[in-house]
């Protein structure tokens, strides 16, 4: 067990700040204290070489969850062991052995080529001048990135910019990683790349990760087990394609008719209709009567050319359940 | 330690792309040293000594004082500080395996070599137009004794610097503060005028603080104002501020990381 943890609560402590100039006046000498629950109780294992996916709309807890396990944040409860560390202690041998990279913020130095802050991480992880080598080229190989190692890293494009701050976390061959949005902003092809690298490099180097997104092309694509935090709890924690099970108790049916087609009105008894043309209708039924459903569409007196059973987008899913939300 | 070279190399490097900014600071300084030259070349026409002063002696003690100054500050380094904070960039040095202290330290460092070399290149010219006004006196001993005041004296205003940076845990914005405590700072730092001007409750008072040693001792003990032993005495006082002002530090990162813990930049 790589990532361990039990009842892991954050509460944070803000202000309340009214609106108002006399408000603010008054807020100078008194302020009430408000707290909000980021993470409640939350409870997972990770093993070694897996890549999982944190999900959940902006504010659910993700960022504060990974913060907690890199040991920038203490908890206001529970445990938590990261190859067998107590992360807030932050201690050195453990420092060594993960990284975190966070789409947006970056730690590279803004004003010299990338190049300058790769040395500098060499010298703070006290990675030897061979494995420097080997990795730094294995790395710009892999993310191709060869010409922009000498460019000011504020003259670089986001995407290239984001492949050096991989680069920057990956010299010291973290054996667990944390990456915080790192397809944020990108335009399609560079999301694609990096998610290529992702997948590439969890799959040669067995690096544990954990990934927060909100594109769910990168859940999708990256990762067979995710977990879903919603306010603070874990809604779903396992298989991406069981998750569908869970959060879609339907199941879609595509019905192609002949000829002129259907009224909306003669379908409208099979099932809720999700899209409607004449020749082309969507239909919503319950998971278990999918199959009696499609029976009795095709001995009716409809034109029914085709009839198709198919689960429900998994980004259909993942949007009902964020938007069940608040 | 290699570590601490690369950020230096990497801090004076990303100094020389302000090349600009750098230049248009060192024009300030200048401005200021002429302005308080103007005023107390004015004041001497019609008077031969203030407070036991002569002509030259004020003169010098303005150059120097204003040399010793630029020698040892931290060029608004507060800001640096306050800005990992409010910008969460503290994260960064969190995650990895170095003190957050040590690397802001090793920073400031590389971050006043470029700045020192436009305070020399600044010096040549001062000293070229006040050649026959400025008193050069000075033995081996002072000499190493003014070097060991001139280092503890940055670490005393890098240390205070990066203190009244982790004011930033607690407030969103630090420029008021950092105004009034500079300007406090080079009033009871004699870089003004020499501190003995002011009434003698004010001038005792301002010894107890440690900026008074950071520019108005030194310069007294160059322009043998005071002996040796006195001037020794003042790098002992500094000492001790600066083992305090490391302590307090220590204590005060601990409460702020709690704080930026708490509300989870």
């Amino acid at each position: 067990m790589i990532i361990q943890v039990r009842n892991l609560s954050k509460t944070y402590e803000y202000y309340k700040k009214q609106s108002g100039l006399w408000a603010s006046v008054k807020g100078l000498f008194r302020r009430e204290k408000l707290y909000k629950k980021a993470v409640k109780e939350i409870n997972f294992s990770i093993e070694e070489g897996e890549l999982v996916g944190f999900l959940g709309p902006n504010g659910a807890g993700k960022t504060t969850t990974l913060k907690m396990l890199s040991g920038i944040l203490y908890p206001t409860s529970g445990e938590a062991k990261v190859l067998g560390y107590t992360p807030w202690e932050r201690e050195a041998a453990y420092q060594k052995q993960f990284a975190l990279v966070m789409g947006q913020k970056n730690q590279l130095w803004w004003d010299l080529p990338a190049m300058e802050s790769f040395i500098l991480n060499k010298e703070i992880y006290e990675v030897t001048d061979a494995d420097f080598k080997e990795n730094l080229d294995e790395l710009v190989e892999l993310l191709d990135i060869k010409d922009v190692l000498d460019v000011q890293v504020r003259k670089l494009s986001l995407g290239q910019r984001m492949k050096c701050e991989l680069v920057a976390a990956l010299l010291h061959k973290p054996k667990v990683l944390f990456l915080d949005e790192p397809t944020i902003g990108l335009d399609v092809v560079a999301q694609k790349n990096i998610r290529d690298f992702i997948k590439s490099y969890n799959e040669k180097n067995k690096t544990t990760i954990i990934l927060t997104s909100h594109y769910m092309e990168d859940v999708k694509e990256l990762c067979k087990r995710v977990i879903i935090i919603e306010n603070g709890e874990i809604g779903y924690d396992g298989d991406l394609t069981s998750l569908i099970e869970k959060y879609a108790p339907y199941k879609v049916l595509k019905v192609t008719f002949e000829g002129g087609g259907v009224r909306e009105e003669e379908v409208r008894k099979f099932g809720e209709v999700y899209k409607f043309t004449p020749n082309n209708v969507t239909l919503r039924v319950p998971r278990e009567k999918a199959k009696n459903v499609a029976r009795d569409i095709l001995s009716s007196n409809l034109p029914v050319d085709d009839i198709l059973i198919d689960e429900v987008e998994i980004s259909d899913v993942v949007r009902k359940i964020f938007s069940k939300e608040k | 330690m290699k570590k601490y070279w690369s950020i230096i190399r990497n801090e004076i490097q990303r100094q020389f792309t302000y090349r600009i900014a750098i230049a248009a600071y060192a024009f300030g300084n200048i401005a200021e040293l002429v302005a308080l030259a103007i005023i107390w070349t004015v004041v001497y026409q019609s008077i031969e000594v203030v407070k036991g002063y002569n002509a030259s002696e004020m003169i010098s003690y303005v150059v120097f004082a204003w040399f010793f100054s630029f020698l040892t500050t931290t060029y608004a380094f507060e800001a640096n500080v306050a800005r990992d904070i409010h910008m969460g960039t503290l994260s960064n040095i969190l995650v990895k395996p170095m003190g957050y202290l040590k690397y802001m330290m090793t920073v400031a460092t590389g971050r006043i070599f470029v700045a020192l070399l436009v305070v020399l290149i600044q010096v040549i010219i001062v000293f070229y137009f006040f050649w026959d006004k400025l008193i050069f006196s000075i033995d081996f001993p002072t000499a190493l004794l003014l070097a060991a005041m001139l280092v503890v004296s940055y670490l005393i205003n890098l240390l205070l610097s990066i203190l009244i940076g982790f004011i930033g845990f607690w407030t969103a914005e630090i420029a008021g503060i950092y105004l009034a405590l500079k300007i406090i700072k080079n009033f009871l730092s004699g870089f003004y005028f020499p501190i003995n001007l002011l009434p003698a409750t004010l001038v005792k008072i301002s010894l107890f603080f440690p900026f008074a040693y950071t520019a108005f001792i030194p310069i007294q003990l160059y322009l043998g104002k005071i002996s040796f032993a006195e001037g020794l005495r003042g790098l002992a006082v500094e000492i001790v501020w600066l083992v305090i002002l490391y302590g307090i530090i220590k204590i005060v990162w601990r409460f702020g990381l709690k704080k930026y813990e708490s509300v989870g930049i």
